[in-house]
């Protein structure tokens, strides 16, 4: 009977170090997932940052006043070429 | 005994002796007791000094042992925290840190490198070769070759598969708006810290904390495990200026074609919301791009919104008119004689540029008659007068926490005497900066109230202290309208066609060492609001030394102003309230007072 439960209990000793290992294996290849994710958060977040950085540059007010008045022809607005629309009408 | 053959004769020997070989005699020596005990004592001593090892290991060295096993593969990660960003009141980005890298370089290593590969690097470096070999002639271990190296660059570093390179990260501070924003924005030096303006200003939010934690590494440096000990990194928090840079890059191309066109030495705009008291606008020119600081001149870092104090001149006359028209001493129809132009006080002479007689009080400011402005003050007490002006903010230290800002000056009234009071009704021998003074004119814009200036984006409208009523406010809004569009108005350039426009003109003498010196130096200033029917901008601009084409505040700040409102007006959508929309401004609009 003795003999049994220590040849069970070796049994469970066996498969409980094994699953240790196979647990721990896992967790490595999670961790270095998580580690993965982070690191594509960070590149992310400096993409962000660098597009924004690029919109605001691209869309410095110079710039655009220079392309309009050059590329595009365009003039500035002024109020005696202007037409105002009320709501309601008057 | 063995029947194999081989050993048949051996066997035989032996029993021919009679003697059994291991009964020989001759082995039957009789060793010594104490031998054997020297064997045992030495296995002693051996499994002792064993045992005493591994006491010495397990028990007294174990912290240095396990402090060198973890040195081999734990390691301290650093989290490096990053700087906020600052953006404008629509969140366009004015100031943003990006990853760089700082190019780090073991001399001792890097000189054996083949000549090819030095070039090459250099050449990336942006240095010439030479250069790179007096970096590389130190004694030290490391030397820094070059900070803040774009990654694109560092990349192509890194793949010249140099001995002896060391690339740290680091991160770089980009303003895209460049000199545009420069006064208001600032800058941080390479170590991160704020030097200038908002950066300086907002330090504590902008830089965050780095973190840390500890991490176990395999052979080819790769983190394999994380094993608590985290210290979490705080990013900088993100700062919302109230600044709009639409507003921004108008204020600041028309300031810099002012004091171009004027020949001027210097200039400074700022925009105020009326509602809310944001700096929509700051514009100092010369100005200075913050991405590339090589060549930075005291001159160009000058902020001369804030930084420098002036004596304004007329535009000081409404508040002095102001307090007479709050504490009943006048009205806006009080007729006050300002005779021939010419008027001794204290045996100064004051003077109008023309004689204007008898005239109202609204056309004392029209005119901005000097006489008209001091003998309305010299009926006031000057402790009331030092007293308003105190309560505007004149000499006042100011709250918005920039380094350089100015108090301005204003002398203690029992200082002044007559003379002292009435010049200092319009606007000499006290000292404002051009954001005290575009503030003081809130008070006329609003309802006779104050309220605090705010670089920050504000949510709720802030409480305002009155200062005068309502009432006063309103009849100086008459007041300034009729300087802009009255007949005898001196800043008929401030007009603007759709909108009704109100300011005050001024131009003073430079004093340098308390003297105005000659030839005569001076500062044309404007301050004004739009629209005159619900305004919502306050704007003040001020032209420093004008050398040509005009020096009066009418001429050099006035036009400056009407370019900036009309701008600022269409970017904000203002509606127009006036049907004035071709407006022909003559020639010369005439000379004006101080």
């Amino acid at each position: 009977m003795s003999n049994k439960l220590n040849l069970l209990l070796t049994a469970l000793l066996v498969a409980c170090a094994l699953s240790l290992v196979n647990a721990q294996y896992r967790a490595r290849h999670l961790f270095v997932d998580l580690e993965r994710a982070h690191a594509h958060e960070r590149q992310l977040d400096i993409e962000w940052a660098q597009l924004q950085l690029d919109q605001s540059t691209l869309g410095k007010h110079a710039r655009i006043e220079d392309i309009a008045r050059r590329e595009l022809n365009m003039v500035q607005l002024t109020p005696n070429r202007t037409q105002y629309l009320t709501e309601g009408g008057q | 005994m063995t029947r194999s053959s081989g050993n048949q004769g051996a066997a035989r020997v032996a029993r021919s002796q009679g003697v059994s070989f291991s009964k020989s005699p001759v082995l039957a020596v009789r060793l010594p007791t104490w031998r054997s005990r020297i064997v045992l004592f030495v296995l002693f001593v051996a499994f002792a000094a064993l045992a005493a090892r591994a006491v010495w290991l397990q028990g007294v060295s174990t912290a240095f042992l396990q402090e060198q096993g973890a040195n081999r593969y734990l390691r301290t990660q650093e989290l490096p925290a990053v700087r906020g960003k600052i953006t404008d009141r629509n969140g366009q980005v004015l100031a943003s840190s990006l990853p760089v890298s700082a190019i780090w370089a073991s001399p001792e290593d890097l000189r054996a490198a083949p000549k090819d590969k030095m070039r090459a690097l250099a050449a990336l470096l942006e240095m010439p070769e030479s250069e790179l070999h007096k970096k590389l002639d130190s004694p030290r271990n490391l030397v820094y070759l070059k900070r803040q190296v774009e990654q694109e660059v560092a990349d192509k570093i890194k793949a010249l598969d140099l001995e002896g390179m060391d690339i740290r990260p680091e991160y770089k501070r980009f303003y895209p708006q460049g000199e545009v924003m420069a006064h208001l924005v600032g800058f941080i030096n390479v170590d991160g810290l704020g030097q200038e303006a908002i950066e300086k200003v907002h330090q504590e939010n902008l830089i965050g904390k780095p973190g840390s934690r500890r991490v176990i590494k395999d052979g080819r440096g790769r983190v394999v495990e994380d094993i608590g000990g985290k210290i979490e990194p705080h990013n900088g928090k993100d700062v919302t200026l109230a600044v709009d840079s639409k507003v921004q890059y108008i204020a600041y191309t028309q300031l810099k074609a002012a004091v171009e066109k004027f020949g001027a030495k210097a200039g400074g705009a700022v925009v105020l919301d009326v509602q809310t008291g944001e700096v929509l606008a700051l514009a100092s020119y010369p100005s200075f791009d913050p991405n590339d600081r090589r060549n930075l001149t005291g001159a160009q870092l000058r902020n001369h919104v804030m930084s420098d104090w002036f004596e304004p001149g007329s535009t000081l006359k409404p508040i002095t008119v102001g307090l007479a028209l709050d504490s009943g001493r006048v009205r806006p129809d009080t007729l006050i004689d300002t005779g021939n132009g010419r008027l001794i006080v204290d045996k100064w002479p004051i003077s109008d540029t023309k004689p204007h007689g008898v005239i109202d009080v609204s056309h004392i400011m029209e005119t901005s008659s000097n006489i008209g402005t001091t003998k309305i003050a010299l009926a006031m007490p000057a402790q009331e007068m030092w007293e308003m002006f105190t309560k505007v903010g004149f000499g006042q230290a100011p709250k918005w926490g920039f380094p350089s800002a100015t108090s301005g000056s204003l002398r203690p009234y029992n200082k002044w005497g007559d003379i002292g009071k009435a010049t200092m009704s319009y606007g000499n021998g006290i000292g404002v900066s051009v954001i005290q003074l575009a503030r003081s004119y809130l008070m006329f814009a609003r309802d006779g109230d104050l309220i605090p200036l705010s670089f920050v984006k504000v949510d709720k409208e802030p409480q305002g202290q009155q200062v005068i009523k309502p009432k006063t406010a309103e009849q100086m809004r008459d007041m300034l309208e009729a300087v802009v569009s009255g007949k005898e108005g001196t800043a008929k350039q401030a007009q603007i066609p759709g909108y009704r426009a109100g300011g005050k003109t001024g131009t003073a003498y430079k004093a340098v060492n308390g003297r105005y010196v000659i030839p005569r130096k001076y500062i044309g200033t404007f301050v004004g609001m739009v629209p005159m029917s619900k305004p919502r901008f306050v704007i003040a601009v001020m032209i420093d030394e004008p050398t040509r084409n005009g020096h009066f505040g009418g001429q050099v700040a006035a036009p400056t102003f009407a370019a900036v409102a009309i701008n600022a007006l269409r970017a904000s959508n203002v509606p127009p309230d006036s049907s004035v929309t071709e407006i022909v401004i003559p020639a010369d609009s005439g000379p004006e007072a101080m």
